[in-house]
């Protein structure tokens, strides 16, 4: 006889249930696990955002030569949202890095605050060449007391590139020093001649008010500072005038990320940036051009000449690896023996072992002349020994960063009043230091 | 009912179930596991991808936590994060553009899949192509979608603009590239991506209609109009409610388009809730804050998805 229902198993009692789901979880959570015992050792195992091949690579063999029994793994993470928490989660979960690097001044205090970078000041007091550092004046590194849990290995400076052609059209004097006034003229020197002058204006405030200019000397925001609002309120009134690029087509077309672009297909004529940026200008391939470029110096204002160029690309070693000495040898050799291979990617490292000219010719390529004026740059780079900066008052920086570019994007796209905007952002950003304050 | 559990089984009927058998225990049953194993994959998805990270989320949104400290770093704060979410101007502002989003894109999505519905559900030549036509936008990859309207809406290159401008319009829409603009922009991307969707589910139904109704509405001599009020639309209502909740609910979690086209922006204007919640996890690492602003949400949703369906109860044309 069959049964009256098809046969059942017994029931998945909840303490049976409750045991499998732990059982689950716990196979779960040990997968995720590594011991120091699975690590290899002979290997150090680097995280950086810059291709392997950009320059990262030519250290490491070169390093890898000096110490034979030594192999050095590079991954490259991209340094963005997604890039940075992979690089977290890896951190945290255990995965076998010795030395990792960071961009950016969010990232950096947070990895080091919560502990996920070793303390290297012994090393760097004990290694003459790297006394740089211990400048707690013009700091390169970041300091938690007596502690330095990063080591900035790049200069950043701010310059102003020209378009040559454009410049000439517009009659412009390439020049070595300019005043704000003698740069706005400028502006409106290339606008009159049919092209816009500029993508932004160059950032007032940090010119003026140097590292952590968003807070006050007591901790507070600082955005009612009236540079902020000359900011803005010049930047609306010349994207209204077509002086500036119009915002609404920044925002449209994405091109925060994307404004070689735009310079190289000549929309506007002069493009404040970084030397990390000159690769497009010598890549024929991928950004073809046929016009010159020339360097001049981020315009000074009466209240200021920072360059708002900074210090970055920070080196750091993980607390967690077992091969601190190693990994303190790789460092120390990034930082003293890197220069000449980095700076083909555009990065001038803080501690040089090769003359401007050899920099010079990696930052510009092979065909330097044909596409750059040399001396301008050189003047630019090096000569002017530009004043660079790091932010160490790190208080919800990232989301004081966000509540400013919201302002900053609605104020030029001409919806909303300087002086709102920027209010807005000052009451946002002293909500946000109260908030965290205590973090 | 009048049979009780204890009741004898009529002859021929299955027996009512005994309280061991409710809870499927057969201590004669030689293969006691099999049922679990042919719903183990399923059960350990929901449970690794659902049970987990809802609990985590609850557990998570009481503590102060960024992810980098690991789980030593996780601080107990009590309702601290529900207080903040509850002061926070951003949560509110994210709050009522979700409401304003979802609440505009979610009827006008159901009343153009109707639309297309009820044309595509008649004799038309090539039916079957603009059908598929229709249904296309739905199943296209969220990059192309975003890239595509970016283009089109452009202001000053983009097709739509080009198009209003042959009609002499002056001041043309700055679409996502003004904080005016952004949120009807992004409901219009939408409403084309998800109206092939609520069209197909409508059509599905429409194909189940009685037609025995409609003819006897035809020979009473009811009209085209009276015949959608009284038997087309009264049976698509159970139709019309699972649209309705579940394009809530997954319009109002829309991500990826906003991350694609606008970042949030220009300003706020395009910050939703969801949005939100990944600016402050995985932009600001603030997780604790994050899961408790999840955490309001998900209840927030799962209340309007309630209203909604005891709304409908009894409406529908079979009930």
């Amino acid at each position: 006889m069959t049964p009256p229902y098809p046969p059942q198993g017994p029931p998945f009692g909840r303490r049976r249930l409750a045991g499998v789901l732990g059982a689950a979880a716990g196979v779960a959570g040990l997968a995720g696990c590594s011991s120091d015992e699975a690590k290899d050792m002979g290997t150090l195992q680097v995280w950086g955002g810059i291709p392997a091949e950009s320059g990262p690579q030519k250290i490491i063999d070169r390093f890898q030569k000096l110490h034979p029994d030594v192999t050095v793994k590079y991954t490259r993470y991209v340094n963005d949202d997604r890039g940075n928490l992979k690089l977290n989660t890896a951190l945290q979960g255990g995965v076998d890095i010795d030395v990792f690097f960071t961009y950016g001044v969010p990232n950096l205090a947070m990895r080091a605050s919560s502990g996920l970078a070793a303390d290297v000041a012994d090393q760097v007091r004990s290694t003459p060449e790297l006394k740089t550092f211990l400048d707690k004046d013009e700091p390169k590194a970041l300091f938690d007391g007596d502690q330095i849990t990063a080591l900035a290995t790049t200069r950043i400076p701010q310059m102003v590139l020209l378009n040559e052609r454009l410049r000439k059209r517009a009659g412009v004097d390439l020049p070595r020093r300019w005043t704000l006034d003698e740069y706005l003229e400028a502006l409106r020197a290339f606008a009159d001649a049919g092209k816009y002058g500029s993508y932004t204006l160059p950032d007032i405030a940090r010119i003026e008010l140097g590292p952590n200019y968003r807070f006050t000397p007591k901790g507070d925001s600082n955005f009612s500072d009236p540079s902020f609002l000359r900011q803005f309120d010049l930047s609306a009134q010349l994207i209204r005038e077509g002086v500036l690029y119009p915002w609404s087509q920044a925002v449209a077309r994405q091109l925060e990320a994307y404004q070689q672009n735009v310079f190289i297909a000549e929309e506007f004529g002069l493009w404040i940036t970084a030397p990390y940026s000159l690769r497009f200008l010598t890549d024929q391939e991928q950004y073809p051009h046929d016009f010159t470029v020339a360097a001049a110096p981020v315009p000074t204002s009466a209240g200021g000449d920072w360059n708002t160029g900074e210090y970055g690309a920070f080196i750091q070693i993980n607390s967690r690896s077992p091969k601190q000495e190693l990994a303190w040898e790789f460092s120390k050799f990034w930082l003293l023996k890197g220069s000449q291979d980095m700076v083909h990617a555009g990065y001038i490292s803080i501690i040089s072992d090769v003359d401007e000219d050899e920099l010079l010719s990696g930052i510009l390529g092979e065909d330097a002349e044909k596409f750059f004026d040399v001396d301008s740059f050189r003047r630019t780079l090096f000569e002017d020994d530009p004043r660079l900066h790091l932010d160490t008052e790190l208080t919800a920086y990232a989301e004081i960063t966000q509540k400013y570019e919201q302002q900053r994007d609605v104020c030029w796209l001409l919806e909303q009043t300087p002086q709102k905007a920027i209010k807005t952002v000052d009451n946002n950003a002293q909500a946000l230091i109260d908030r965290f304050q205590e973090d | 009912m009048s049979t009780t559990q204890t009741s004898p089984a009529p002859v021929g009927t299955r027996p009512a179930p005994s309280a061991r058998r409710r809870t499927g225990r057969a201590p004669s049953d030689p293969k006691p596991f099999v049922g679990w194993l042919f719903i183990a994959p399923n059960l350990l998805g929901v449970v690794a991808f659902t049970f987990i990270p809802l609990i985590s989320v609850i557990l998570l949104s009481f503590t102060q936590w960024n992810l980098v400290s690991g789980f030593g770093g996780i601080k107990f704060v009590g309702l601290a994060n529900f207080i903040a979410v509850f002061q926070d101007p951003t949560f509110w502002r994210s709050l009522l553009i979700t409401i304003v989003y979802a609440g505009v894109a979610v009827p006008l999505t159901l009343v153009v899949g109707l639309a297309l519905a009820l044309a595509l559900n008649r004799d038309l030549p090539a039916r079957g192509l603009l059908r598929a036509a229709f249904f296309v936008p739905y199943i296209v990859n969220i990059v192309a979608i975003g890239m595509t309207w970016q283009m089109l809406l452009d202001p000053s290159a983009g097709l739509v603009n080009q198009f209003l401008g042959l009609f002499g319009l002056e001041h043309l829409p700055q679409w996502f590239a003004s904080s005016h603009w952004a949120l009807p922009a992004l409901i219009l991307v939408t409403i084309w991506a998800q109206a092939g969707y609520a069209n197909l589910i409508f059509l599905s139904a429409l194909q189940d209609a009685p037609t025995q109704l409609y003819e006897a509405a035809r020979i009473d001599g009811a009209g085209r109009w009276a015949s959608f009020r009284a038997i087309t639309w009264p049976s698509l209502l159970p139709t019309t409610i699972f649209l309705l909740v579940t394009l809530f609910v997954g319009i109002s979690q829309t991500f990826g388009m906003i991350a694609l086209i606008t970042g949030g922006g220009p300003g706020e204007s395009t910050t939703t809730l969801s949005f939100y919640m990944y600016q402050t996890s995985f932009q600001f690492y603030r997780f604790g804050y994050a899961s408790a602003v999840g955490l309001v949400t998900f209840i927030g949703i799962f209340a309007i998805m309630l209203l909604m369906w005891r709304a409908q109860r009894g409406k529908a044309l079979h009930d």
